[in-house]
């Protein structure tokens, strides 16, 4: 069970806030670290509010980082917190293509 | 740990945030258990995102009028939050003359209603869309009716919810419904964590029907899978919602520039899947659909997809209000797949029934005894 | 609907060898891979690998590659290149891109050995072109040809980051320095010497402050990382930059399980596995009865390693379908788990991640020096002669050739004990025994020993080869071959010119496979501290 009304602190500004975390949406650090003391506890909902991780490489590369910062932010292990979901299709791929198969 | 409240909201979805947000408007003290550790995980955000009035049943109407009317326009500047809510109408396609007679009667039927929806011919479709393809022969049109991005009103509706003073527990999955001295006042988790209120709304989906039979309540209603594909993000298209007379798909481009696709590969109703999961041919067989209707996106890459289930009710309306047999319990569940162009108004209605009010609109229609042997 | 008895996806070792390994019992198999070439990583990796005979120790990966490609051609497996597999979906059925086509095709038995993905480190302007993974590097150098940049700074001293900036030297690039924010060098301590005493310098506790640059990379400047406070603190004024056009980052891997993660196979997020991996049985089967995975999608090793749980999933999926009896079944499995075994022991076995040895399995304080700067000291050196009958204190004793093994940490590896034929080097059974120098007054110089090192740290020296010289014969392995007669300096451990020295000898026959045995007579009294030749500009 997670209390969400727990004290994780105030938000603190951190100088690295301008950062780019999620290349692809252009999603900085401070955006997540931010979206976390919104009670965004989870990967998921951050994902779900701010798109990091959902655009062309579906998080391959921001993934771990962002679920070092969620769990920094939170003061947890990474390991407690769930990791992103994963979606087909594993690569992108044109909608002529897959209209094609029948 | 906050174990008692005055109100206990059963479900942190779509309903019970925007229940619970109104509720702590109101200097009402709430609580809500969710089950998932993750807020809004179950069909509040996979949905199409649609906000229309159009096509739905007329005992829902008064409620998606309200909500368009009332609450969604002012929803980003209320909740802080910037919902990607577009009131920019609603196109639903044909390319046959059987479509045309299906859009004809889905007109007609909005009308009787009171609804301003009206057919329109390919041309001019494809004046209010121009990417249209022109084998779209005619249309039905709405003009009112738009989308808005579910994942981000549910969590939009959560923050405020929160910040107003919300308690949210997650991860606590409610097993049973327990009244003391004849009223609902115990909520028990499945970790054996027992919390009270003086009402308790159950807004759990389709986890609503299993918790309500511990009070002694059945609801019919089953689950249905529902399939979602979403594309790359490109420049600003068009922004109105679009379905087809034959219900293949349904969708819009969403303001960060992604398509999103309901889709179907036929075979929903049969699915065994303990957990909702994308098929192996939904996505192809969308993609040919809506290239009939869109050639323009042949290029387009689709990089994700998801499924959710919908909680669907034998009449596919759904149950909503007191249940006088178990005072204290508000039941709310079978959305039968449109709840979240309604749940603005839901949440209003539902925070006016938890504190004793009559509500800004009548709920009677959505009675959870109204299921009856047919005479 | 194609059907076959195993499809397996990935085309990298663990893939190839499930692949083969079932196809040879009997089982029809595909393999789809992304990529234009098969192979996984294989063939990037152009420098020996370590192990024993049976994990094909001393051969190059491509080599390997090219032989895996082989065995399963020969046992009838299928190979799709250009195949990306978009989605594993119930009912062991796979969706797969082929050119313009979407191919849908069910396995009785699925392989996924889909490898793993390059971590990234943000840092101010991580994002400027020129910031590149290092495995992105070796594509680019050993795949494509294309030297990344001119002048490097790699962050990570893992194995990558060693392997990767050793093969960067030899694509003619110059790496500036090597850091990383740990304290010691994560990688084997012989791949970090093959680099030091080129002159590349080690930054151990260091990690990247900022990149600067227009439109692409063109400064880095690291710092030193207070150890003593949490977070990443900065030593004040520790900055140190550099003029760089690439920076590479080596600093891990991660499991690329999405696949499995999307079938709803149950998984676990192990850091010591790399992140997110399946929970599998001895066998490799994840949660998903017939679906299996192999290799660094269920937690980041060795490809030798790889190689070994591929053949175990295949002969998995072999018994599961019938193709294998029990008995040859669990035969089979035996040898391959003896040979994982092997492969798993050691200071840098998986289940020693993050642990500090003070001494080795023989009882010899590590050479620290070697991990906190990456060469060893010559204290250090001269501790690690482990011959019963040779002490420091009089290390003249040789007349003649002998070699000169420094390898000082316990690794899974043995080829120089085979090497001579004479016996003069022994490991004994535990590969990941120290060498000892046994009999070295039988050696001939053959040279076999060195060109078989792996992580070329065995040395031939001659103390007095007459006229008050040395000579020193080191593994080479840098284009333009020296010749012999060719002057130039003598560069000590720490890659710092000791003194002038001259080519006398270059040899690389076949048997040395591509590795040549420079020989540089050098004065006297730089006989075991000289082990490197740098060529004078312009010879």
């Amino acid at each position: 069970m997670n209390d969400r009304s727990r004290d994780i602190g105030t938000f603190i500004p951190g100088a690295d806030d301008d950062m780019i975390i999620c290349r692809c949406e252009e999603i900085t650090k401070g955006e997540i670290r931010r979206a976390v003391h919104d009670g965004m506890f989870t990967i998921a909902e951050v994902r779900r509010m701010l798109r990091c991780g959902m655009g062309l490489c579906q998080g391959q590369t921001c993934a771990r980082l962002v679920k070092g910062i969620v769990a920094a932010e939170l003061g947890v292990r990474g390991t407690e917190l769930e990791s992103a979901s994963a979606r087909s299709p594993m690569r992108p791929i044109e909608m002529r293509v897959l209209g094609r198969d029948q | 740990m906050k174990k008692t409240a005055d109100v206990i909201v059963v479900g942190g979805g779509a309903i019970g945030n925007a229940t619970a947000y109104n509720l702590a408007k109101n200097g009402v003290d709430v609580l809500v258990l969710e089950a998932d550790e993750v807020v809004g995980n179950g069909g509040s955000s996979r949905n199409g995102g649609g906000v229309r009035q159009s096509g739905r049943d007329p005992r829902e109407l008064p409620l998606a009028i309200y909500g368009i009317q009332h609450i969604w326009p002012n929803l980003k500047d209320e909740l802080g939050m910037d919902v990607e809510y577009h009131r920019e109408g609603n196109l639903r396609l044909g390319r046959t003359e059987a479509h045309r007679a299906i859009l004809n009667g889905l007109t007609d039927r909005a009308v009787e209603c009171g609804l301003d929806v009206r057919m329109v011919e390919g041309d001019e479709a494809r004046e209010i869309c121009p990417y249209l393809s022109d084998a779209v022969l005619c249309a039905s049109w709405c003009a009112t009716d738009g989308h808005a991005n579910p994942m981000l009103t549910t969590l939009a509706f959560y923050r405020a919810a929160r910040r107003l003073g919300a308690v949210y527990h997650s991860g606590a999955k409610v097993t049973e419904i327990k009244k003391q001295k004849g009223r609902a006042r115990q909520v028990v988790t499945e970790d054996g964590d027992v919390y009270e209120a003086d009402v308790i709304v159950l807004a759990a989906g389709y986890g609503s029907r299993a918790i309500a039979n511990t009070v002694g309540l059945e609801v019919p209603m089953h689950t249905q899978l529902m399939e979602v594909i979403v594309t790359e993000g490109v420049a600003p298209m068009f922004w109105q919602m679009l379905g087809t007379a034959d219900a293949d798909f349904y969708g819009h481009q969403s303001d960060h520039g992604s398509f999103v696709f309901g889709i179907t590969g036929g075979y929903e109703d049969f699915s065994t899947a303990v957990r909702p999961v994308s098929s192996s041919i939904a996505a192809s067989s969308a993609c040919r659909v809506i290239l009939g209707y869109f050639p323009i996106l042949e290029n387009l890459k689709i990089v994700r997809s998801w499924a959710g289930w919908i909680d669907v009710t034998a009449d596919h309306v759904p149950v909503f209000g007191p249940v006088e047999e178990v005072p204290g319990l508000i039941l709310v569940c079978g959305f039968s797949g449109h709840g979240f162009g309604i749940c603005p108004t839901a949440g209003l209605l539902l925070s006016e029934l938890a504190q004793g009010q009559t509500p800004t609109l009548p709920v009677d229609a959505f009675r959870y005894d109204r299921f009856k042997a047919p005479a | 609907m194609t059907r076959y008895d195993l499809v397996v996806v990935g085309a990298g070792p663990a893939g190839l060898s499930a692949a083969a390994e079932a196809a040879k019992a009997g089982l029809s198999v595909c393999v789809f891979d992304e990529n234009a070439k098969p192979g996984g990583q294989l063939f990037k990796q152009i420098h020996k690998f370590f192990g024993s005979k049976e994990h094909r120790a001393k051969t190059r990966g491509i080599r390997i590659g090219e032989e895996l490609l082989a065995e399963a051609a020969a046992a009838g497996v299928e190979v799709v290149l250009d195949a990306a597999v978009l989605g594993l979906f119930a009912e062991r059925e796979l969706t797969v891109r082929v050119g313009d086509e979407v191919r849908h095709v069910k396995g009785d038995a699925i392989v996924v050995a889909t490898g793993a993905s390059e971590n990234m480190v943000p840092f101010e302007n991580w994002t400027l072109p020129g910031v590149i993974g290092a495995g992105a590097a070796q594509t680019m150098m050993n795949l494509h040809g294309v030297r990344p940049g001119k002048r490097v700074l790699m962050l990570g001293s893992g194995n990558v980051g060693l392997v990767v900036s050793f093969q960067l030297l030899q694509a003619g690039c110059e790496v500036v320095a090597i850091a990383d924010l740990a304290p010691s060098v994560g990688g084997y301590g012989v791949h970090a010497s093959k680099l030091a005493r080129t002159g590349v310098p080690f930054y151990l506790s260091h990690t990247i402050v900022r990149a600067e640059g227009t439109d692409h990379v063109e400064r880095v400047t690291i710092a030193e990382v207070d150890a003593s406070v949490p977070g990443c603190v900065f030593v004040p004024r520790s900055e140190k930059t550099f003029d760089v056009d690439t920076i590479c980052i080596a600093v891990g891997l991660t499991p690329m399980a999405q696949l499995l993660n999307m079938a709803g196979c149950e998984m676990k997020d192990d850091p010591a596995r790399g992140g997110l991996v399946p929970v599998l049985d001895a066998y490799g089967e994840t949660s998903i009865p017939g679906v299996y995975a192999a290799g660094d999608v269920s937690g980041i090793e060795e490809a030798s390693a790889a190689m070994i749980e591929g053949r175990i999933a295949g002969l998995a999926a072999a018994r599961r379908l019938g193709f294998l009896e029990e008995g040859a079944f669990a035969e089979a499995v035996a040898a391959q788990e003896a040979a994982l075994a092997g492969l798993r022991k050691g200071m840098f076995a998986p289940g020693n991640k993050g642990k500090v040895f003070e001494a080795t399995d023989e009882g010899v304080p590590i050479a620290k020096n070697l991990l906190r700067k990456g060469f060893l000291s010559e204290e250090e050196a001269k501790r690690f002669w482990l011959d019963s009958r040779v002490k420091p204190e009089n290390d003249n004793r040789y007349s003649g050739v002998h070699p000169v093994i420094e390898c000082t940490q316990n690794i899974p590896c043995n080829p120089c004990q085979d090497a001579c034929a004479k016996g003069c080097i022994l490991v004994g059974a535990d590969i990941t025994a120290l060498p000892v120098v046994g009999k070295p007054e039988d050696c001939t110089a053959c040279g076999l020993c060195v060109a078989s090192c792996s992580g070329q740290a065995i040395f031939l020296v001659n103390e007095d080869a007459g006229d008050g010289f040395a000579e020193v014969t080191l593994p080479y392995e840098f284009l333009p071959l020296p010749e012999s007669g060719q002057k130039g300096a003598a560069l000590a451990r720490d890659g710092q010119a000791l003194c002038a020295a001259e080519v006398v000898k270059a040899a690389a026959p076949k048997a040395f496979d591509k590795t040549c045995l420079l020989t540089m007579r050098v004065p006297k009294e730089y006989a075991q501290t000289a082990r490197f030749f740098k060529a004078e500009v312009g010879a």
